[in-house]
């Protein structure tokens, strides 16, 4: 099983991102199931989605507290509270304009920046980040397929379709994959 | 990897709005809604249904539960098919109309999600605030997936209709009520043929001169309760028939218990709603390391199958009750209703209480699995216990 952890800030649209990818995954031909808890989360404050990826039905109902892959909307939300949710050797791939070495990380952790912002000025996104950010997910973890990630920004857009698969693709062909344990 | 799990009838959706297809599906005439977190995406989704034209309720949006429950009676008492939603302080304030749709006998179906009630607020699963309307009249099944929650919505109208007495499905906030998940959408015409439509013998309306609910004298209301007693009784056998029939249909079972690898299980757990699913794992877990694990899971909660309970934990030396819920100066609901059922019992189960997720808290597989370890060779005791 795929446990992944996508944290945002409340309108990031870190829920949405976590849906988006659920829903690659299932065109894929997996089972799926993303879930989030928003309780008093307000635009600006932290939110978390969790998501779990599986070949056989899920039947877990609990938080996810070793995820294998991560996925950070903001770097300043990369603290060690989010990175105590990493099992080990995990991949976080994080929205930073800053280097690898100068990011938050602990113990075998693979953090993999990727300037989701600067994306999504060049692709006419204004500070929407999420199809960057789901571009390079993709390419990171290898899951889900890129073609998949972009039938479903396609789907879901809900404005600036060209320019959400433009910023998803660009982010794809910047990040090399590396190899996640699941 | 291309397993055919993408097909037609089979879409990603979280648990409310499952629920709203199951809805939709069972086509009520119907729904007075007040929103409320984490009920809403139920209420949006009718809307979006409506307005498209892809059902023909009536949706009213009074303004609060407690008027959203008078319509829902008065809707009910005039014959119509009534459906509501809410959630935590939602339910609550319904609390003195829940009493009022049961002794009417309207056959209305409430969708609760659980949620804990105030004070302090907060937004997380509990299932205190539907437990804490065990006494109303009203019959409880709670639901452990989205598509479970689907299912029981629609068969929840069967058994409603069949006993006069209103139904109220449960599910978890958060860990149901907004998982997104595959479910599978059964076809429009067999839920129609599920649920036939049966003339009320009541049904209030502009030629009809009666009253419903006006005031009697001591023995004809002692006699509603008698007649309540009576359809409480026949609950058991009519969801077991709905449920069979729906398995015929679907596959999927819906028996008012599930139970899960409890042959000569010698120790079981005994839960409701969501963490269900998390149990399924750590029975698996234990039995690869040689416990002898099972899961009994209790989907009609009220009534309790008690006859069916006892047969059940016949030859279980452990039975280990997680509840999320807790009441003050008792413990957990579901240990004191099993221990009452199992009362006189010979040679019962011992019977551990345990506190596990109030508020909301997580339950890991963990956390879980250790009990098993230390309940079973423990003595039982009257206290229920806190799990950390």
């Amino acid at each position: 099983m795929l446990e992944i952890i996508i944290l945002g800030r409340g309108g990031q649209g870190a829920q949405t991102a976590g849906n988006q990818l659920a829903q690659a995954l299932f065109t894929e031909g997996y089972h799926v199931q993303s879930f989030s808890t928003y309780g008093g989360a307000r635009r600006g404050t932290p939110v978390t989605s969790s998501l779990r990826v599986d070949t056989r039905p899920i039947r877990l109902r609990c938080n996810i507290s070793s995820a294998s892959a991560l996925l950070c909307f903001d770097d300043s939300l990369l603290d060690d509270a989010f990175l105590k949710l990493a099992g080990d050797g995990a991949v976080v791939v994080v929205n930073s304009a800053r280097e690898p070495e100068a990011l938050p990380s602990r113990g075998n952790l693979r953090v993999v920046p990727v300037d989701g912002k600067a994306i999504a000025r060049r692709n006419n996104m204004g500070k929407v980040v999420n199809s960057a950010l789901l571009g390079a997910f993709s390419a990171t973890v290898g899951k889900p397929g890129i073609d998949a990630m972009c039938r479903v920004i396609k789907e879901t857009a809900p404005t600036k379709v060209q320019e959400n698969l433009a910023a998803c693709r660009e982010a794809y062909g910047l990040l090399q994959p590396v190899a996640v344990e699941v | 990897m291309n397993a055919p799990l993408f097909t037609e009838d089979l879409k990603l959706l979280n648990g409310n709005h499952a629920v709203a297809w199951g809805v939709c599906l069972a086509e009520p005439d119907v729904a007075p809604v007040y929103p409320i977190t984490p009920q809403t995406p139920i209420l949006e989704k009718l809307i979006d249904f409506e307005s498209r034209g892809a059902c023909q309720i009536e949706l009213l949006t009074p303004e609060s539960e407690h008027s959203a429950m008078a319509a829902a009676i008065a809707a009910s008492a005039t014959g119509a098919r009534v459906f509501t939603a809410t959630s935590s302080q939602g339910l609550l304030l319904m609390h003195e109309l829940l009493h009022y749709a049961s002794g009417a006998r309207t056959p209305i179906v409430l969708f609760n999600v659980n949620r804990t009630p105030a004070a302090p607020w907060g937004f997380w699963p509990d299932q205190i605030d539907s437990l804490s309307q065990r006494d109303t009249g009203w019959v409880q099944l709670y639901s452990e997936s989205p598509q479970e929650s689907l299912d029981s919505v629609i068969q929840a109208f069967r058994i409603a209709e069949a006993v006069n007495l209103p139904v109220m499905v449960n599910h978890d906030a958060f860990y149901v009520s907004h998982s997104v998940e595959p479910v599978s959408i059964p076809d429009a015409g067999m839920v129609r043929d599920f649920l036939p439509r049966i003339p009320r013998e009541i049904q209030l309306g502009d030629g009809t001169g009666r009253s419903l609910g006006a005031p009697i004298d001591q023995a004809a209301w002692n006699l509603t309760r008698r007649e309540m007693d009576a359809a409480m009784k026949r609950v058991e056998n009519v969801s077991e028939q709905a449920g069979s029939e729906w398995e015929r249909l679907t596959g999927r079972p819906s028996a008012p218990l599930e139970f899960y690898r409890c042959e000569d299980a010698e120790i079981v757990y005994v839960t409701m709603g969501s963490m269900s699913g998390t149990v399924r794992e750590v029975v698996d877990l234990l039995r690869e390391s040689g416990v002898p694990a099972g899961l009994l899971k209790v989907r009609l909660f009220r009534p309790l199958p008690v006859q069916a309970l006892r047969h059940a934990l016949a030859g279980t030396s452990c039975a280990i009750v997680l509840d999320r819920n807790y009441s003050p100066g008792t413990g957990g609901v579901l240990h004191q209703e099993l221990k009452a059922g199992l009362f006189g019992m010979e040679n019962p189960p011992r019977v551990h209480g345990m506190l596990a997720g109030v508020g909301g808290v997580n339950v890991p597989v963990g956390s879980i699995a250790k009990l098993a370890a230390d309940c079973r060779n423990a003595e039982q005791t009257a206290e229920p216990v806190w799990v950390e």
